[in-house]
């Protein structure tokens, strides 16, 4: 028997990025990223710090995939947010109600979902909603 | 690199569902195909070296392969051999690593040849596999990962090129109708049918705003090419064509650390330095075989590798500028979406189709040759951060 | 004692007609209830409410000693929710982690073990965090009413909106509805009348009756009262046992989001803090399989001060999106693909 996903060191090591949005800053380019590392991927810096994830952003891009890997429901729709903390995030879109209801620039904000189970076991992680104005 | 390399043969065989071949028998083909192509005679021994261009290993079933299996398939064991990956520019920089073998003094007569086997699994599993549908394989989490593969970053790109420079889906298409002519001319290509705009357009959306027909098929390829030092080139053919320049490019390996989504600064590096490295510019340049796995992505690179300025392409295109007989012809061969993309083959059949051109071997979709100098690039990998440029010359 | 800092609720935006999932084996269901979308549960619906809650009550969540998780539906019977939350909130080790479970009660149960963790001063302030997805079968009635939520209080002694004054429990052996680990749905006893009056009823009332007595108090001094609602119309039996008049009654909520098990009293409570002042006092009392927790509470000024960072249940209850049955028996998956 294989190891069941979520039990894996993988994800485990990432629960701070996941769950806290804890990324990384560098000092001397700017530059806003996760997960946390040691050296700046934009500049190679070693000057870095912890730094936390907005949750709430605006959509930089967005697809539609009608034909997502197997065991996915389609369709899903992958985006790119320009978070407000700066620093973009990747993930995917939840409760739109049509996938056109997603535009570049719509406002969306992080809540938990529930990505994938293998064996009974769950994935947790941040997918983007819509923000509803009042 | 410049005056010290050059191709004496080039092969390939046709790209296709290639049910009856393994990847042994491919390999074998496009192998024996490249050294009858050497018009005056080549003895297999004299090949001092090779590179073996294979993307997947195991990944979508074809198991692991390393430099011990092209050594082995093309009965030649008394040389080193390298297994090379290197993202979908595998096919390229097998090349360039064959050149840089030479290049560096070392041997003079090296084998560089690319093979994938894609379709012994569905394609929507071997499309998945060359996407990583998201999870612990991908030694990254599915929060990040979800969804993610080869049609969905082109289709983030796509719905940005749509924003920030006014592209529309009928653009996109426009690149399908023109690389599906070409290909009607190429003996070598899977699909050989020509296509519309509203074809294209009516087809299924797979990753909006990307139809069916926007994007390459899933294919089952192998190529190679002969490459020899420069001056004992003419040895061997009185067409050899001389590598002027050969560079890859990188960026980030994340998509969300990349600053912009309407170009891929790895092609841009990669054009860059290798017309540095050539002493040329783009405007020396007679046509190109550019990476066009989907075709918002040729628009892309025609303007990356500095063909285009930013947000000109689709008008260039509309205006006929990149057609087999138009003044920069791109994708002659009918590109990948004609060929599919057996990723370790594409960028050798590429260098096969440039070779050809220059050689005014092309046949039916021949294209005009002023200067005499071609280009083949690939772009891809993980948030398409790698890519490689080689520019090739009929003249040193 | 203690009291409410601050809470939240969540609610999913997809509705089910009840009656869609009642006629096709011969039953009917007044109104429409919430169902998980395909990527929430218990864990997702939870983590929406804490945030409410935390963002509410103002707190540093540095400052939580206590994580107490109240659910039926929980996706594990060994693996705990509680941490999960914990790490969401950044939650030291050292923190009390716990799930309470077992019964419609397991909400109250989470709410009074960090009372009294509070009482013996082992921590200043916990967050108590229930929420409900329960199982279901095609024909079963609760397929047809059982509603998802969730809701979430911070608890402590500073800064509260609500404080209490009293508790007291009332419990006996009674067998009404069960969920055996030998099943993958809820049943019901389907005596409705011995069910309704031995089982909720009477439990409900004795403890209320219990914790009056012991406060001086009677049911008509209370400005409401709040009991669970596995249906609209139960919560009135009690109330008619204690005096209680009918206007005090917290409004119907199950023909509105359905039976949301042992959230139902605390997302009730939740509506009405929306809206009490302060001054006014609350009896609420939970129950499940044969036992009642009464609670009295007092509103404090602090809660028009915070008003405005509450995200009030109307609002979760006004987003919805109707889904049709086929569409529910996929979430829920009692339809299911065939494997190959």
């Amino acid at each position: 028997m294989t190891q069941p996903a979520p039990a894996s060191p993988v994800y485990w090591r990432f629960n701070p990025e996941v769950f806290r949005l804890i990324g990384i800053k560098c000092n001397d380019c700017g530059h806003i990223s996760y997960p946390r590392t040691k050296i700046c991927h934009e500049c190679g810096s070693l000057n870095l710090e912890e730094y936390k994830l907005a949750k709430k952003g605006t959509v930089h891009t967005y697809c539609v995939n009608w034909a997502p890997p197997p065991n996915f429901e389609p369709p899903i729709t992958p985006v790119i947010v320009d978070l407000e903390s700066g620093g973009r995030y990747q993930g995917l879109m939840t409760e739109t109600a049509t996938p056109e209801d997603v535009k570049v620039n719509s406002k969306v904000e992080m809540v938990l979902r529930k990505l994938t189970t293998d064996r009974g076991l769950n994935v947790y992680g941040y997918k983007f909603r819509l923000v509803e104005e009042d | 690199m410049r005056g010290k390399v050059a191709v004496i043969g080039v092969g390939m065989i046709k790209f296709g569902e290639l049910f009856d071949k393994s990847l042994e028998t491919m390999v074998q083909e496009a192998y024996l195909n490249c050294l009858n192509n050497v018009d005056k005679g080549i003895d297999p021994k004299e090949i001092k070296a090779a590179w073996f261009g294979q993307w997947s290993g195991g990944f979508i079933g074809q198991g692991a392969q390393s430099g011990q299996s092209l050594a082995s398939f093309i009965g030649n064991r008394d040389i080193p051999v390298t297994r090379l990956e290197n993202g979908c520019p595998t096919g390229g920089d097998t090349f360039r690593h064959a050149c840089l073998g030479v290049a560096s003094g070392l041997y003079d007569v090296v084998l560089a040849l690319g093979a994938e086997k894609m379709r012994d699994k569905p394609s929507a599993e071997s499309l998945g596999g060359a996407g990583s549908g998201g999870g612990a394989e991908t030694g990254s989490h599915p929060a990040w990962m979800m969804g993610q593969g080869g049609p969905a970053i082109q289709a983030l790109h796509a719905t940005r090129q749509m924003y920030e420079l006014g592209y529309t889906m009928e653009d996109f298409a426009r690149v399908a109708v023109k690389n599906h002519h070409n290909g009607t001319f190429c003996p070598y290509a899977h699909y050989q049918f020509e296509l519309t705009i509203e074809r294209v357009l009516g087809s299924y959306v797979v990753c909006w705003p990307l139809h069916l027909f926007d994007c390459c098929p899933q294919t089952d390829g192998a190529a190679a090419a002969i490459v020899c030092r420069a001056d004992l080139a003419k040895k061997y053919t009185d067409k050899p064509v001389y590598v002027l320049g050969s560079n890859v490019g990188t960026d980030h390996s994340q998509l969300w650390d990349r600053n912009s989504l309407v170009e891929q600064l790895s092609s841009v590096k990669a054009a860059r330095g290798a017309f540095e490295m050539a002493g040329i510019k783009p405007k020396d340049v007679d046509f190109g075989e550019l990476h066009d796995c989907f075709t918002n992505t040729e628009l892309m690179n025609i303007e990356d590798v500095g063909f285009a300025r930013k947000g000109e392409a689709a008008r260039m295109l509309k205006d006929g500028e990149f057609d087999m007989h138009g003044r920069l012809p791109i994708n002659p061969s009918g590109g990948l979406k004609s060929h599919g993309h057996p990723i370790a083959a594409t960028g050798l059949g590429q260098i096969f189709e440039v070779v050809t051109q220059l050689r005014e071997e092309a046949d039916k979709r021949q294209v005009k040759l002023k200067k005499g100098i071609g280009v083949q690039h690939n772009v891809g990998g993980p948030a398409f951060g790698v890519s490689v440029f080689n520019i090739l010359s009929r003249s040193q | 004692m203690a009291g409410i800092i601050g809470y939240g609720v969540y609610i999913p935006r997809y509705r089910l007609e009840q009656k869609e999932a009642a006629m096709p084996w011969g039953s009917w269901s007044p109104g429409e209830k919430s169902v998980c979308g395909m990527d929430e549960d218990v864990v997702t619906m939870a983590a929406e409410a804490m945030d409410k809650a935390i963002n509410h009550a103002g707190i540093d969540p540095a400052q939580v000693g206590a994580i107490h998780i109240g659910t039926t539906s929980s996706p594990y019977i060994e693996q705990y929710v509680a941490p999960i939350l914990a790490e969401i909130l950044g939650l030291q080790p050292e923190t009390t982690m716990i799930d309470y479970s077992g019964s419609l009660n397991a909400l109250a149960n989470a709410l009074l073990g960090c009372l009294d963790a509070i009482a013996a001063k082992r921590i200043k302030c916990g967050i108590v965090i229930g929420a409900e997805d329960r199982a279901t079968a095609p024909g079963a009635d609760g397929d047809a009413t059982f509603g998802a939520g969730a809701v979430a209080m911070v608890i402590g002694t500073t800064g509260t909106i609500a404080d209490f004054e009293g508790l007291h429990t009332y419990s006996t052996y009674f067998l009404d509805r069960w969920h055996a680990v030998t099943d993958s749905w809820v049943s019901n006893w389907n005596d409705y009348r011995f069910d309704r009056e031995y089982g909720y009823q009477k439990h409900v009332a004795e403890a209320c009756k219990g914790l009056v007595s012991k406060l001086g108090k009677t049911g008509q001094d209370y400005t409401y009262a709040v009991f669970p609602q596995p249906d609209d119309r139960i919560a009135a039996l009690p109330a008619k046992d204690l005096g209680v008049p009918r206007e005090s009654l917290a409004p119907a909520i199950s023909s509105t989001l359905g039976d949301l098990g042992s959230c139902s009293v605390f997302i009730s409570l939740a509506g009405i803090l929306d809206k009490a002042k302060p001054g006014e006092t609350i009896l609420l009392a939970s129950y499940g399989s044969g036992a009642s927790n009464a609670m009295s509470l007092i509103v404090r000024t602090q809660i028009g001060r915070k008003r405005k960072r509450v995200v009030p249940l109307e609002k979760y209850i006004a987003r919805k999106q109707y889904i049709t049955y086929t569409s529910y028996l996929r979430l829920r998956e009692h339809l299911k693909r065939a494997p190959y």
